[in-house]
């Protein structure tokens, strides 16, 4: 039952637990905190600072290992790029790739858009956190 | 502050407007590529988009005409309400298969609609009465289209016009909506705002085109209803042509609108496309209908829709809204003027979008990848309008709420947009998927679509783990109706092709047998297991029929007598006619006739007897066979003698449909003709089978001819498992000559000695072939297959036995030497033996 697909596996999905917890902290937690407790410029530099911190944090660690053991389970699993149209397990992956390309998306222009527009990056960040829960939506369809 | 109300009451409106747009946009993207049904996006866009708009924006200009008060907030609220709820209803009550929400949603439509009428029939009785008051008998002209129209949609969709009604009611249905409640909506709308979007004034004419163009269209489109009805398609063809002519004079109008000032802002462009399109749409379609017979309407028609619903209506009411909204939103003239940009920035681009999108999806025969750009490029130009249009019409809104509130909206929005995509990938996720074989798992209530089609069911079987309420989605995905029968209980109606039904079944603790009902198509295999728990698969249920069949033990008496009331197939054959035009009814009926001496089975039957009537003429003739069923299942005809594509002329006829099939002979011989609906084998087997005679251009002529179709007997019910079992064993009960078992045994065909006697035969199968030989002659002369094989005279060569396989046909030529009875047989004896016989009783010459 234990083998290395079983680690390859876990990697998969304590990243994706990571992400998204992350991304439900930052705005569960963390941002609430910082409205009520720190003062105006104060906040604005330390939720800049941990924003850029979880987005490094994403494009290097995060996404390669995701992708990485994301591949290498769907090379297990016997999918080929040509069959991702298939009804069932395959469409059910596709589905799957679009919304985390889609919520890359949108987390990085959450980053790009902080600054200069607030509104839309922080309706840039609730939709990549609901596509993230939709991803793990689909990734538990994968699994059954 | 006068302004105000009326402002705020449109920019609500307008947003039901917006919303269903952006649906029909993004369903169309994902409908088209999953393979879905264009039934949803169509219903959307005309029933949600386009009728809103029409209920908000006609009672609108009404008022303006009219000069009349603006009616009551709660009555506009209703109506569009009532619309809206209606259109929910029907739009949930076809997808889920519940026809009593599809039929009280119709009902809600067509009250909203009639509401509506009332109160612009009000408006009109009391107002003033404007120039152009004319404009609101348009409306009311759409309303009274709707009204029929709606009904007539919620006949189809609950079945109740019945499958022989289906295409007439269809037709109508599509043109009372279409070209009624939309497109006189459009046209009478044009007239006022045309030269307003232009910026000119209303032309000299304008009063007594728009009389007239209504009388035309109005006129035409009730004749061409009338005629669709009627089943007359001239009658139909000549309304449509009249409704044309009120389009041209229309026209008029508003060509010199355009000449006097040209279009220059996107709104009018959008306007001058759509009304090219409407021109083109409605000329093709009246080409259509006067070419197209009922059955084939459907298909063709759909060639037609993105002319009107993409050319005309969307761009239409993308048009009128680029130019209403901005005057909607209000603000004064500087804020008008600048909301006009907003809406009409970057139409270039928009109208080419949209025109190349209607370009690609009307063109026939474009591969699917291109369809589907067009259909991506019509969504992006409708969402990029609904974009500009909701950012006009709430951004003012936006701008007045607090910092808080505003990161709170862009909170919200961007959760329901998360939301709305992740159900759109979960609904990709989840589609297209149909094993043969399906396990349900999990607890309470569970739904698994169950498609019928190609004479299978899928899945067609299916394990239940316990504890779960099943559901079944039964979907006719077929071009033929089916339904599907639960030795349970439950049962689906008839479904027509595309149709579904909702069957409950409820806990699954024992095995429990489907089917279809349909005659022959469960002993064809369209049969489905529902299994408890998750056990291991069993054989599927029709491997039951093959083994262990048992051939009835007790042979037909073929010595005993006919029924007294019994004639023989005549055999007796007159010559070629002279006409070369051979128009002929064939009507399919399914009646009892006697088969065997004393023996009568029920049989399916083209004109009434099996073998069907013999068709004669020369190479070169035209054939015209007008097809009725008038049968209980659907059958359709197959002339081997003809060179056609099979998909038009050889498709199954439901029960009450007819069709014309038209071919020139240009080969000669004896051809087979046939049912062609699937099962074939069963369809044959059960008596549907004729000759059609084509002389070789050399014939010559001979004292007497004949004609023998050899079958097969197969005794039962038709489509019952004994019987089917007995046809895919090939093993009939009889072989016959011209549908009957030792027919001319008891009643000989006549012959004179020295005579010369031609005797076509054509073997029908569906198993065996025919021996043909005559007991006591010789044939000097031989013709199969359209070859000359023997002929008099060369080299002295005889001939003992025509041999035809299945569907093969011949004749030959002999002399009776001396009077005497010479007994005709199929020389392969056992066939012989079980019917295939006849007798030729020849007497002295000369007599």
């Amino acid at each position: 039952m234990i083998d290395w697909w079983t680690a390859v596996r876990f990697l998969h999905v304590t990243g994706a637990a990571l992400w998204v917890g992350g991304q439900l902290l930052l705005t569960l937690v963390v941002l609430p905190l910082a409205r009520r407790a720190l003062p105006a410029e104060q906040r604005a530099t330390v939720l800049t600072a941990v924003g850029r911190r979880f987005g490094r944090l994403t494009l290097l660690a995060f996404l390669p290992l995701q992708v990485a053991t994301g591949v290498a389970l769907a090379v297990q699993a016997g999918v080929t790029p040509a069959e991702l149209a298939e009804p069932g397990y395959e469409r059910t992956l596709a589905a799957k790739l679009i919304l985390v390309t889609v919520a890359m998306l949108a987390s990085a222009g959450h980053g790009i858009l902080a600054r200069r527009r607030p509104v839309l990056a922080r309706a840039a960040a609730t939709f990549a956190l609901v596509c993230s829960l939709g991803i793990v939506f689909l990734a538990t369809a994968l699994a059954s | 502050m006068a302004g105000r109300p009326r402002g705020s009451w449109l920019v609500a409106a307008n947003a039901v407007v917006l919303g269903w747009l952006a649906a029909v946009a993004g369903s169309v993207v994902l409908f088209d590529p999953l393979g879905l049904p264009d039934w949803l996006p169509v219903h959307m866009f005309l029933l949600g988009a386009v009728s809103s708009a029409i209920l908000i924006w006609s009672e609108h200009f009404a008022v303006a005409v009219l000069h009349s008060h603006q009616p009551a907030l709660w009555t506009r609220v209703a109506r569009l309400a009532a619309l809206n709820a209606g259109t929910l209803a029907v739009l949930v009550g076809r997808v889920a298969g519940v026809p009593a929400l599809l039929a009280a949603g119709a009902v809600t439509v067509v009250a909203a609609v009639a509401g509506h009428m009332l109160l612009l029939w009000r408006l009109r009785r009391r107002a003033l009465r404007g120039q152009l008051a004319g404009i609101v008998e348009y409306y009311l002209a759409a309303g009274v289209a709707l009204l029929a129209g709606g009904t007539i949609g919620a006949l189809l969709g609950t079945g109740v016009g019945g499958t022989g009604w289906h295409d007439r009611l269809f037709a109508a249905h599509v043109h009372l909506n279409v070209l009624g409640w939309v497109l006189l909506t459009v046209l009478g709308t044009l007239f006022m705002l045309w030269p307003v979007v232009l910026r000119t004034r209303i032309g000299a004419g304008t009063v007594a085109a728009m009389r007239w163009s209504l009388r035309l269209v109005g006129a035409g489109l009730a004749v061409a209803i009338a005629g669709m009805l009627a089943g007359l398609r001239p009658m139909a063809a000549a309304g449509l042509a009249g409704y044309l002519a009120g389009v041209a004079v229309a026209g008029r109008p508003l060509l010199s609108a355009a000449r006097a000032r040209a279009p220059r802002s996107g709104a009018a462009w959008q306007l001058a496309a759509a009304m090219g399109w409407l021109a083109v749409g409605v000329t093709a379609d009246a080409v259509i209908v006067a070419v197209t017979p009922a059955a084939e309407l459907h298909q063709r028609l759909a060639a037609l829709g993105p002319v009107l619903l993409v050319g005309v209506i969307a761009q239409a009411l993308l048009g009128s809204l680029a130019h209403l909204l901005p005057v909607a939103a209000g603000g004064g003239p500087q804020a008008v003027r600048s909301a006009t940009s907003t809406m009409d920035r970057g139409w270039p681009v928009r109208l080419a979008a949209l025109n190349l999108a209607v370009g690609l999806l009307a063109v026939p025969g474009l591969p699917g990848p291109v369809r589907v750009a067009g259909w991506w490029l019509a969504a992006v130009a409708v969402i990029d309008v609904v974009a500009r249009a909701v950012w006009l019409l709430a951004g003012p809104a936006i701008s007045r709420l607090t910092p808080q509130r505003r990161t709170g909206l862009g909170v919200a929005a961007g959760g329901i947009a998360g939301v709305v995509l992740t159900v759109l990938a979960v609904l990709v996720a989840g589609s297209g998927i149909a094993p043969t074989g399906a396990t349900v798992g999990g607890t309470g209530v569970r739904e698994v679509r169950v498609e019928l089609g190609n004479l299978r069911i899928t899945p067609s079987v299916l394990t239940v783990a316990e504890g779960v309420y099943l559901r079944l989605v039964v979907v006719n995905r077929d071009t033929q109706p089916h339904d599907l029968r639960l030795d349970s209980g439950q049962r689906t109606a008839l479904l027509e092709a595309g149709e579904q039904a909702t069957l409950d079944v409820g806990q699954v603790d024992h095995e429990i047998s489907g089917w279809c009902t349909v005659a022959g198509h469960r002993a064809a295999g369209m049969t489905m297991q529902i299994r408890p728990g998750a056990g291991p698969a069993a054989p599927p249920a029709e491997a039951h029929h093959h083994d262990g069949l048992t051939i009835p033990q007790t042979p037909l008496d073929l010595a005993a007598p006919f029924s007294p009331g019994f004639t023989p197939y005549p055999a007796g054959l007159d010559p070629a006619p002279d006409a070369t035009v051979h128009r002929v009814e064939l009507r399919v009926t399914e009646r009892e006739l006697e088969v065997a001496p004393g023996t009568q089975q029920p049989m399916w039957t083209f004109g009434g007897t099996a073998p069907g009537p013999v068709l004669r003429g020369k190479v070169g003739d035209l054939f015209e066979i007008t097809l009725h069923n008038d049968g209980s299942l659907g059958h359709g005809i197959d002339f081997h003698a003809s060179a056609l594509a099979p998909n038009g002329p050889m498709r199954t006829l439901a029960p009450g449909e007819r069709l014309t099939y038209r071919f020139r002979a240009t080969q000669a011989g004896i051809w087979l003709y046939h049912c062609s609906t699937a099962p074939v084998l069963h369809h044959v087997g059960n008596g549907m089978y004729g000759a059609v005679i084509i002389d070789p251009p050399d014939l010559p002529p001979v004292d007497r001819e004949y004609v023998i179709v050899a079958s097969e007997l197969y005794l039962g019910q038709p489509g019952s498992p004994e019987q089917v079992a007995k046809l895919r064993a090939g093993t009939p009960d009889a072989w016959l000559f011209n549908g009957a078992a030792a027919g001319y045994t008891h009643n000989p065909l006549p012959a004179a000695a020295g005579e010369r006697v031609r005797v076509w035969v054509l073997a029908v199968g569906p198993s065996s072939g025919v021996s043909f030989h005559v007991i006591g002659t010789r044939f000097d002369t031989v013709y199969k297959e359209g070859a000359w094989l023997l002929r008099p005279g060369s080299g002295r060569g005889g001939s003992q036995v025509l041999d035809l396989a299945a569907a093969q046909g011949g004749f030959v030529e002999l002399t009776f030497p001396e009077p005497g009875d010479y007994p005709f047989v199929d020389h392969n004896l056992r066939h012989a033996d079980a019917g295939a016989a006849g007798i030729f009783t020849v007497t002295g010459p000369g007599r």
